[in-house]
């Protein structure tokens, strides 16, 4: 069973390279122009550093650090999951779902197998890009520490994931809205940030309830020495969060009623 | 006279339509309900962390930092516009010739649809964010001069719509061109003023800021709103910004009918 889905992924995977290669001048042209744009990404904090002015005990590259590791992050989600919205989307607005359906394979797993994409390789390389900029100005960095970095930008991935599904579920009530991605794209606007420059509720929020600080601040904090307890107990809400998603997921596709597509 | 009644009715019946269909997605708008707020929350602990035990920087309060994010935020309700995409996907999918045929100019088409459009945008997305903004956020929103204000916010509806339907006119040259609408969408986020004041940039780049579009977009309406205008170390009184803002406006309106003239000779209508 499990050999048949990693079967399934890989070849997924090689079409969605293949499709990349045909285009092959706008796949270049579109992850350059992301590329470019997500290195300008961190030019408000620039701004505000060149201005004169600080985040109280966070130096200009520490806050590049966490905007870098948000950037890596997004990269990667966009890549595994971004399309299983617009996918869905699609299907429910034509009616085909029901083509998904009938496969005998689970249907969330087909739509985001069938929808990787690579052109978001740009977005991780403009975080790559940030990463590498910030690193030689912080503190020396432990192998432990990297540990810690690799488990919690995972679970940064997790929520990530988590976000797509729960985005994915809500099209099937709000039917059509391409403006479902924005409700979350500002509520991941908190990651971006030092945690402790929001009021405690807020940064609660952040870190259990939808956990976004661990897209960016938390692993970037891991790497800086400054990650404390918080930083792991939220481990659990992160995957927790991954798993509402794809339960919510599972649910609408019950709830769903195929109407002749 | 005539000419001014029929024009008016071109608007109104064009301008009803576009409200109509789009208010059957009305709770798309109300999105920004939502989007808006929470993007003001984060500004609002940044900049109160930023500006801890300073008074102001490149001389704006904290307060009026605020004021100024919450007024972007609501004059992109208002001037917000996707006539660029719009054209773009007329003349590639070919339906442009449709309204080639029209007795009607089609950018004041495109004009009386977004005057429609925002009307939507107004109800849905800029009363409610003005509510929150002054009534849970409790930040000053009134306008340092009403009648500078309106007008300056509606130069910078104007000039939205001349420059995107210009970028929007490449498609008659590039057909797929996309990739113009990206980089010009991604140059116009960050000079216009969405992002930062452009007092935030470096002195060379606020020189060079002074004479592109941009600014009319965002950064000049919102500082006519607060009620001082500084740039590059130019200050100037409102009506003068605004005087300015409206020739910029009206020199862009040329530079895009020009344009179109050019665009008409080249588009062929194959397709459609």
């Amino acid at each position: 069973m499990l050999k048949k889905y990693i079967r399934i992924y890989i070849e997924c995977i090689k079409i969605s390279i293949s499709t990349a290669l045909t285009y092959r001048l706008n796949f270049l042209l579109d992850n350059f122009i992301m590329l470019v744009s997500n290195i300008l990404f961190p030019l408000f904090t620039l701004l505000i550093y060149g201005s004169g002015a600080e985040f109280p005990n966070w130096s200009l590259y520490e806050v590049l650090l966490i905007q870098a590791v948000f950037t890596m992050s997004t990269g990667i989600a966009n890549i595994l999951f971004n399309g299983v919205l617009w996918a869905t989307m699609r299907h429910i607005i034509e009616g085909s779902l029901e083509i998904v359906l009938i496969k005998p394979v689970d249907c969330l797993f087909f739509l985001t197998a069938s929808t990787i994409e690579f052109s978001s390789i740009g977005l991780f390389l403009g975080g790559l890009v940030i990463f590498v900029v910030a690193l030689p100005y912080i503190g020396p960095v432990s192998i432990l520490m990297v540990l810690q970095f690799i488990v919690l930008f995972l679970s940064g991935v997790c929520v990530m994931m988590g976000i797509s599904f729960i985005m994915a579920a809500t099209s099937f009530k709000w039917v059509g809205n391409s403006r479902i991605p924005e409700i979350f794209e500002s509520i991941k606007y908190f990651g971006r940030y030092p945690q402790n420059i929001f009021h405690k509720v807020i940064s609660g929020f952040t870190s259990f309830i939808i956990p976004v600080a661990m897209v960016g601040y938390f692993p970037a904090a891991s790497l800086l020495g400054k990650a404390d307890a918080t930083a792991f107990i939220a481990i659990l809400p992160c995957f927790l969060f991954a798993m509402a998603g794809v339960f919510l997921f599972r649910h609408m596709i019950r709830l769903y009623e195929g109407v002749g597509g | 006279m005539n000419f001014l009644v029929k024009k008016f009715r071109v608007v109104k019946a064009v301008a009803l339509v576009t409200y109509k269909e789009w208010s059957a997605y009305r709770t798309h708008s109300m999105v920004s309900i939502f989007v808006g707020p929470v993007y003001f929350i984060v500004q609002y602990f940044i900049w109160s962390v930023v500006y801890s035990g300073k008074t102001s920087l490149n001389g704006m309060e904290l307060s009026q930092m605020l004021t100024y994010f919450g007024v972007t935020t609501l004059i992109g309700y208002l001037t917000m516009d996707f006539a660029d995409w719009n054209l773009q996907m007329l003349v590639r999918t070919g339906k442009f010739l449709t309204f080639a045929l029209r007795p009607i100019h089609h950018r004041f088409f495109a004009l009386s649809q977004k005057i429609g459009h925002r009307v939507l945008g107004f109800l849905f997305e800029f009363l409610p964010c003005l509510f929150i903004f002054v009534f849970i956020f409790k930040i000053n929103m009134r306008p340092a001069n009403f009648g500078w204000a309106i007008i300056s916010v509606a130069l910078a509806f104007l000039m939205n719509l001349y420059l995107n339907y210009t970028i929007g006119m490449t498609a008659f040259w590039l057909v797929q061109a996309a990739g113009v609408r990206r980089v010009y969408l991604l140059l116009q986020s960050i000079f216009s003023g969405g992002l930062i004041p452009l007092v935030f940039f470096p002195g060379a780049l606020q020189k060079f800021l002074l004479f592109l579009p941009f600014q009319y977009v965002s950064y000049v309406p919102a500082m006519v709103y607060i009620g001082r205008y500084t740039l590059a170390g130019v200050s100037m009184p409102i009506p003068q910004i605004v005087g300015l803002q409206a020739i910029a406006v009206a020199v862009t309106a040329i530079i895009s009918e020009y344009i179109y003239r050019l665009s008409m000779k080249r588009f062929t209508g194959v397709g459609a």
